[in-house]
């Protein structure tokens, strides 16, 4: 590297258009969301790990106070974390790499889309400052999000933000996709990871509008007077489950999909193997999720009122998105068969999370039948579930793609040593977390409540978990700490580090330099990302 | 693999100050605008956020067409091919409202309309329909004209199809005027809510395409335009006139 290369100018940070600098952009957006949120998640387990107010010193504030982590913690989670980290960071940095294109097809736009991200991690910021921060959950619903005190504006345009951010983020990277691939490079010869974001991008593409028109109404309905969702003067209350969720059940695919991206990624280098059923994983697994993403969302609405054969057709259209994923998950353990297998950190990460997706995902199937859902439908048994699978499986595969890379986006090594404890402390952590919450969900403990004095003896089981939760919060700020010793002083490292044979690591330079690539690339007819001579 | 530091810096790092100005005035001109005036009822913080954030989009914006009127990106032509699938996502937000129309209304059964919904004037969409074709078409031998560098004869179609626009707006404008005279406001029902909403909707996308028509005509006056920005302006507002045909025939006629 030249003396001027090194120098750091923050205007061409700031104003940047370059898609590796706005990844990076989006990677520290995320993780300062995931931070605020990881505290509300802290305050939560306190909360409940006495019977009673805990934090507060009456049952009025405790409540109130409840409600705002939680409508916090679920909202920048999933929207300002899982989401942008995934398509936003990782996508961003590392696909135009992938496909050995010099940029994204609008690196304006895409410009446009971090600062629109940065914008709506503002807007749910503000909610600290405000007098009336949101109660509403992550989701919403009337009527209560309209009657509430509470500033339901601040949540309908955190959405607006960030989900015109992920529409821009869609057509740009689909455009680059399916336009600037390197010469020779047919669909086939893909990475996983690119299949996997294409595909997310998708039903970001599809589904976000939807939710925008959704927030929309209600930010009307609350503020405007209107009646969309009142029955009285002719809407329906209904209405609104039913777009939100036709949205966000389809967004636990845009985060599912990436993730599993990024751990083909790892999994394929560390066990230094070829993907296993590659076709069948990417058109009957991504795709089949794509398909089937938008015909479930039903499920969601089990216990709201519906005929039977509603229930019945959307739990057969359920269970049925366990084929693709099902394919998927084959796939992703047929890579590791008979491969020359290495427990680096990133891999670490990677198969934690291979066994917090088969806990997540077939902790699912009872939820999909409705027979049983509609005990389980609002208990922590759904909590558990779903922090398994979408809270900490994707969590960890975040992780594993910033270990994976760290090389390629710092030119330095992460330090192995703290990153270990630090992994050992999130992994034991989210368990000790977690598998309570699925016993006591099945004994009945209804989820949501920040007081459970009628069911005192679920009390044990929350202050264990408590305990979990101190632990990951010791593993994550750890983590993240030695991400920024690392990057800032951390050991020179060598250009491939694992030895992948994929176009990011073969072909450029760590970090690499405007433009990406020294010469045009191009791959042969039989070149693959993963041709590790198998 | 190594490389030598020098090869690897031929291209500098682009930067853009369009973007995060754009969006920081989007920012501040409408969820904090809004919050202000309607949420916490604060003339004057709403006067400061829309005062900030106004000049701040419209600036952003201006770079942004001027770059692209003048500097050769690392990336460029891709618009035509980008634009559809921007389109498709406006397709689905239109669902969102639609199905949302649909649903009450086939769920309502014999109590549609809601109490306080007057009868229609079914003349003005049939006019309205005709001026947003007439303009479709108008627009289409402008980019005739253009292809042929006939720049006189591009301004001219240009402004005639902006002019159709505006009187469409106008249109819209009157018939809210009459129907709120009428008593029939968005919180008169559910109907209404749906009415101005998907109606509003779909104006506020007519206001869009005519800022991409002024921002094509102010440099057609010294014989500039950019290829991608004519093409896509012709297509978005395309795709406005056939959104109207959904506007129209389910809000007005069924």
């Amino acid at each position: 590297m030249s003396k001027k290369s090194e120098k750091f100018n923050l205007s061409e940070w700031i104003f940047t258009t370059d898609h590796k600098r706005i990844g990076v952009m989006y990677l520290i957006g995320s993780i300062a969301a995931f931070s605020v949120a990881g505290v509300m998640a802290i305050l939560i387990r306190i909360e409940q790990s006495s019977l009673g107010p805990t934090l507060a010193a009456d049952a009025m504030t405790a409540g109130q106070q409840y409600n705002q982590w939680l409508y916090f913690h679920g909202a920048a989670m999933i929207l300002a974390f899982l989401i942008p980290g995934l398509t936003g960071f990782a996508a961003n940095y590392f696909l135009p790499l992938m496909i050995g294109a010099a940029d994204v097809a609008f690196p304006r736009i895409n410009a446009l889309s971090v600062w629109l991200f940065w914008a709506g991690i503002i807007v749910a910021l503000l909610g600290f400052v405000i007098p009336d921060a949101p109660d509403i959950m992550w989701t919403g619903y009337p009527p209560y999000s309209i009657l509430t005190g509470g500033n339901t504006a601040f949540y309908v345009f955190t959405v607006h933000l960030l989900g015109f951010a992920s529409i821009l983020g869609a057509v740009n990277f689909l455009v680059t996709v399916i336009y600037m691939r390197a010469p020779g490079m047919g669909w086939n010869q893909l990475n996983m990871f690119v299949w996997s974001t294409v595909t997310a991008f998708v039903i970001q593409l599809v589904f976000v509008p939807v939710l925008a028109a959704a927030v929309t109404m209600l930010l009307f309905d609350k503020y405007l007077g209107t009646h969309f969702f009142d029955p009285s003067a002719g809407g329906d209350v209904l209405l609104y489950q039913n777009l939100f969720w036709f949205y966000s059940h389809p967004a636990v695919y845009v985060i599912l999909l990436p993730a599993l991206g990024i751990l083909y990624e790892v999994v394929a280098t560390f066990s230094k193997n070829r993907i296993f059923n590659y076709k069948a994983a990417v058109y009957g697994g991504m795709w089949g999720v794509v398909l089937i993403s938008g015909e479930v969302w039903v499920h969601h609405l089990y216990v709201s009122g519906m005929p039977d054969w509603i229930r019945i057709g959307q739990m057969i259209s359920t269970l049925l998105i366990s084929l693709p994923v099902g394919l998927l998950a084959i796939s992703l353990f047929g890579t590791l068969y008979k491969g020359a297998i290495t427990f680096e950190l990133p891999m670490k990460y990677a198969v934690s999370c291979l066994f917090l997706f088969l806990i997540g995902g077939l902790t699912g199937i009872p939820l999909a039948i409705t027979a049983l859902d509609l005990h389980l439908s609002d208990t922590s048994f759904i909590h558990a579930h779903f922090h398994y699978i979408m809270g900490i499986f994707a969590t960890f595969s975040v992780f594993a793609a910033v270990y994976y890379w760290f090389p390629k986006m710092t030119g330095k090594m992460y330090n192995d040593k703290w990153g270990t404890i630090g992994f050992w402390l999130n992994f034991i952590g989210v368990n000790v977390t977690f598998m309570p919450l699925f016993k006591i969900g099945v004994d009945g403990m209804p989820r949501r409540y920040w007081n459970y004095e009628m069911f005192p003896q679920f009390e044990t089981w929350h202050y264990i978990a408590m305990l979990g939760a101190l632990l990951v919060a010791s593993g994550m700020i750890i983590t993240i700490l030695n991400w920024i010793m690392s990057a800032m002083n951390g050991k020179k490292s060598v250009d491939n580090p694992w030895k992948s044979k994929s176009l990011e690591w073969t072909h450029t330079v760590n970090p690499p330099g405007p433009g990406n690539f020294l010469k045009d690339v191009k791959v042969a007819d039989d070149w693959t990302p993963y041709d590790y001579g198998k | 693999m190594s490389q030598s530091s020098t090869s690897q810096h031929v291209h500098h790092w682009e930067v853009s100050w369009a973007p995060m100005v754009a969006t920081f005035g989007i920012l501040f001109a409408l969820p904090l605008a809004f919050s202000a005036y309607f949420v916490y009822e604060n003339t004057l913080l709403t006067v400061i956020f829309a005062g900030i954030g106004t000049p701040m989009m419209l600036a952003g914006i201006a770079k942004w067409v001027s770059e692209t009127l003048h500097e050769k990106p690392l990336i460029e032509g891709m618009s035509p091919v980008g634009l559809p699938y921007f389109i498709v996502s406006e397709v689905f937000i239109f669902l969102g409202f639609f199905v949302s129309y649909w649903a009450m209304r086939l769920s309502a059964g014999n109590a549609w309309p809601p109490e306080g919904t007057p009868e229609f004037n079914t003349q003005l969409p049939i006019i309205m329909t005709v001026i947003l074709v007439a303009s479709s078409i108008t627009y289409h031998v402008a980019e005739e004209k253009y292809e042929h560098n006939d720049f006189p004869g591009f301004r001219k179609w240009l402004i005639i199809s902006i002019a159709l626009g505006l009187i469409f707006l106008g249109c819209t404008f009157y018939e809210y005027n009459h129907l709120l005279h009428q008593g029939f406001a968005p919180s008169t029902n559910a109907f209404s809510s749906i009415f101005y909403s998907i109606t509003g909707f779909h104006a506020s996308h007519v206001i869009v395409g005519l800022g991409v028509f002024i921002a094509i005509l102010i440099p057609a006056f010294s014989n500039k335009a950019h290829k991608s920005l004519v093409f896509c302006g012709g297509v978005y507002w395309h795709f406005v006139d056939v959104v109207w045909f959904f506007v129209a025939s389910q809000v007005y006629f069924w």
